[in-house]
């Protein structure tokens, strides 16, 4: 096992890439490893217009769960409940495919004609309610997913955080002569996302990992573009020969979201930092 | 038209009744290992031997910091690439490359980390006064883990590993994403999928899935409330109110 | 509804930058080499790009190549997501029931088995033996219905993954199309051999397109007879695969 793994790490440092550094230089900025860096915009924005559409979930399932309005409070508790009890891939497969089939029916009442649409066999019953998926569509609705799945997550967030909000504060606004809508909008709101604040962070970096699902819904993300060009490749003319060479890029892909990681915690730290100046906080 | 036909739910709900037994055998499998290891890390991780702590805490960084469907793709390869020089001269090549080993063991790896986090923040919230109490009554320092910080952690950890339980459950819903399919073995999600191409029922086979996901959950935040019940009772006024049933939402 | 679609479409268009303008888009698998693959400009290229582009041409209309996993490439074909599957796919009356074919653009193609050099199996009575193939395939259904009783069989998503596994000795035997395997035999110096017998399944390989697009499959079959008659196809055969089979009358 030893030998195996020093004769492993040695391959690693010596020549597999090529010769020289050139030659190693070369290979690393070829037209597919340029493919695969680029590819990372796709992780990014999944990542980050998913946070967006999670916040937005977040603070409509909160208000759910905290309104006084029973069948909201119940909807909200369906929402965090479902989409808690089901693994996140499922969710992440399932929302693209019932959107696109929802939206080509609602195309089909408007734009196929009465006669086709009752004797339709296959779907969609025809050619003008076909939808079209490309890379953009599924990234869009990609984010969406993300957003519902850990959107659920925000909101149990910040329903705890709005709990955690002193009530003492509240109190003493409301005697200052602040209305009621006014104590809820710059006192407990604002001072909500403190709290919130660690719990969302988690919830990031839930996200964050989530987005390596992204080549199930055929997007040319960064694990299809490791897989692609670690392959082994017998073929002179389809590119360089080599081994099955997956290993190293998985490790690569790895390292990758352990190093995003580690920057979205220092961010969240200067945040939580910054955003706790001057607050009463008794434990961070 | 029966209601055993193809495309009925209740075919789906039939048909989806084996695959759900691969999903409960991957986390199954997966905590009897996966709880010690975590265990060992958590008490690594507060070591006085600077090396092993900083092993145990990085260990525990790099699995929590990176997606397990690439965990899985990385453990395969690399597995893969020590075949011939290593496990082909044992005699496991084919128990080591199995999904049935495989799978398990990726997510042991996996839940270890995540389990670490939590026992460690329970062993530290044992209440000082009973050890140092422990102490005075000259107990040795293995009685006193197993007499008094043991117990104490594992109820303070319990609602917490619980949730993780649950999370590794829904886990296994990604082996097969990244494993090959020996013969008719095949979980949830990739079974889903083969009937979702038959008839492109997307609605009917993904939900009857997330269902078995759903009542699973369901089973298991019941059975460990029944544990937690038990665990808590002798502790009478003092004790923590009963493990709600609501889910915990951070991993 | 219509608001939403359209928001969508329009977000993600401004995200990706994806303008489907194409009239016909066809979709690939690009890890099949040399029937189709990336190359390392990160380029799709292979046998069935330049045969698509010429079909393409000689037809009068602009296409657009998209990149789709095997295992889901029937599905997103009926879904709509593209119009045309060129992946090397083989005609069989079972994806007739689903869909339509183009006029064959290669001969029917028999399959092989390939092994690690020195090994040897006795192909009237194979028994535990661990037999290797893309999930999805005809190959994959002729493994499991002929010796899936007596051996293993393991499926897998793309085909290089079942290279990469026999190579590192966790597989026995890999079962897929012979234009597939020839060039990595070649390739691999003797480390990689033929075994056993050549399997006929499947009847040649063509387009696939949606039953409903009978006006398209008229036109790509058009025009891959008149790339066939010109001796085109020949070339391009050549080219790729080294040699040119004839197509059986």
């Amino acid at each position: 096992m030893l030998d195996a793994l020093i004769v492993w790490a040695t391959e690693w440092v010596t020549g597999t890439f090529g010769d020289t550094w050139g030659d190693r230089l070369a290979y690393l900025t070829n037209g597919k490893h340029l493919a695969w860096y680029a590819s990372v915009r796709f992780t990014l924005i999944a990542a980050f217009a998913g946070a967006a559409v999670a916040v937005l979930c977040g603070l409509l399932g909160a208000a759910a769960l905290r309104s006084r309005i029973a069948p909201l409070r119940w909807v909200g508790k369906v929402y965090t409940t479902i989409v808690r009890g089901v693994p996140d891939v499922l969710f992440f497969l399932f929302f693209p495919l019932a959107f696109e089939q929802s939206v080509e029916w609602f195309m089909a009442q408007r734009s196929c004609d009465a006669a086709t649409l009752a004797n339709a066999t296959s779907w969609p019953p025809c050619a003008a309610a076909q939808w079209y998926l490309g890379t953009g569509e599924y990234l869009a609705l990609a984010c969406v997913s993300l957003g519902i799945v850990y959107g659920a997550f925000a909101a149990n967030v910040i329903n705890g955080a709005m709990t955690a909000v002193p009530r003492g504060q509240l109190e003493a606004a409301k005697a200052y002569g602040f209305s009621s809508r006014q104590v809820f909008w710059r006192f407990q709101v604002r001072q909500m996302w403190i709290y919130a604040l660690p719990g969302l962070s988690n919830v990031w970096m839930l996200l964050l990992k989530a987005t390596s699902l992204l080549s199930l819904l055929q997007i040319q993300d960064m694990v299809v573009w490791a897989n692609r060009i670690g392959a082994p490749n017998y073929i002179a003319r389809v590119g360089a020969v080599h081994g099955d060479w997956r290993w190293r890029y998985y490790i690569a892909l790895f390292v990758f979201y352990i190093l995003l990681t580690m920057i979205s915690e220092y961010i969240f730290r200067r945040l939580r930092e910054r955003a706790s100046r001057g607050m009463a906080l008794s434990s961070t | 038209m029966s209601v055993f036909t193809d495309g009925t739910l209740i075919d789906t709900v039939r048909q989806l009744g084996r695959p759900a037994l691969f999903n409960i055998y991957f986390a199954l499998a997966s905590i009897p290992l996966g709880f010690p290891f975590a265990l060992l890390l958590a008490l690594g991780r507060s070591s006085r031997i600077t090396p092993l702590a900083w092993l145990s805490r990085s260990y525990i960084y790099a699995f929590r910091g990176s997606p397990l469907f690439i965990q899985f793709f990385m453990v395969y390869s690399v597995m893969l690439a020590f075949n011939l020089s290593t496990w082909k001269p044992m005699g496991i090549d084919h128990i080591v490359l199995h999904p049935l080993f495989l799978g398990p063991l990726v997510l042991v790896l996996n839940t270890a980390a995540y389990g670490a986090e939590i026992l460690s923040g329970a062993l530290h919230a044992v209440p000082k006064g009973q050890i140092e109490a422990a102490r005075a009554v000259g107990m040795s320092r293995l009685q006193i883990f197993r007499s008094v910080t043991w117990p104490n952690a594992i109820r303070i950890a319990w609602p917490a590993y619980t949730n993780e339980v649950v999370f590794l459950f829904h886990a296994t819903a990604l082996v097969y994403f990244t494993l090959p399919v020996i013969n008719e073995q095949k979980d949830l999600m990739n079974k889903a999928g083969e009937l979702f191409e038959r008839d492109y029922n997307a609605v009917l086979h993904y939900s009857v899935a997330a269902g078995y996901f759903l009542v699973i959950s369901a089973l298991v935040f019941w059975a460990a409330g029944l544990v937690y019940k038990r665990m808590i009772r002798h502790l009478g006024n003092d004790a923590p109110s009963r493990m709600r049933f609501k889910p915990n939402y951070l991993r | 509804m219509k608001t939403c679609y359209t928001l969508l479409a329009a977000a993600s268009f401004a995200v990706a930058g994806v303008a489907s303008a194409a009239d016909v888009r066809i979709a690939t698998e690009g890890a099949y080499a040399p029937w189709n693959y990336l190359d390392d400009s990160g380029e799709l290229a292979g046998y069935e790009i330049d045969l698509g582009n010429e079909v393409c041409a000689r037809a009068g209309v602009e296409c657009e190549w998209i990149i789709n996993e095997w295992d889901s490439i029937i599905p997103n074909l009926q879904a709509g997501n593209y119009d045309v599957i060129m992946a090397g796919m083989s005609i069989t009356d079972e994806r007739m029931e689903q869909i339509d074919f183009s006029e064959p653009y290669f001969p029917p193609d028999p399959s092989r088995y390939i092994a690690l050099a020195g090994s040897e199996f006795d192909f009237d009575a194979l028994a535990d033996t661990r037999i290797g193939a893309q999930g999805a395939t005809i190959q994959a259904g002729y493994a499991e219905s002929t010796f899936g009783a007596d051996n293993t069989i393991l499926t897998y998503e793309l085909p290089d993954q079942s290279i990469a596994d026999l190579v590192a000795g966790n597989l026995d035997v890999v079962l897929a199309d012979g234009s597939y395997l020839e060039p990595i035999v070649e390739g691999s110096d003797g480390a990689i051999v033929f075994v056993g017998p050549d399997v006929s399944i499947g009847n040649g390989v063509g387009a696939g397109l949606r039953k409903e697009d009978s006006e398209l499959g008229a036109a790509i079959s058009a025009a891959l007879v008149s790339i066939k008659e010109d001796g085109t196809l020949e070339e391009l055969m050549i080219e790729y695969f080294g040699e040119a089979s004839a197509f059986p009358e």
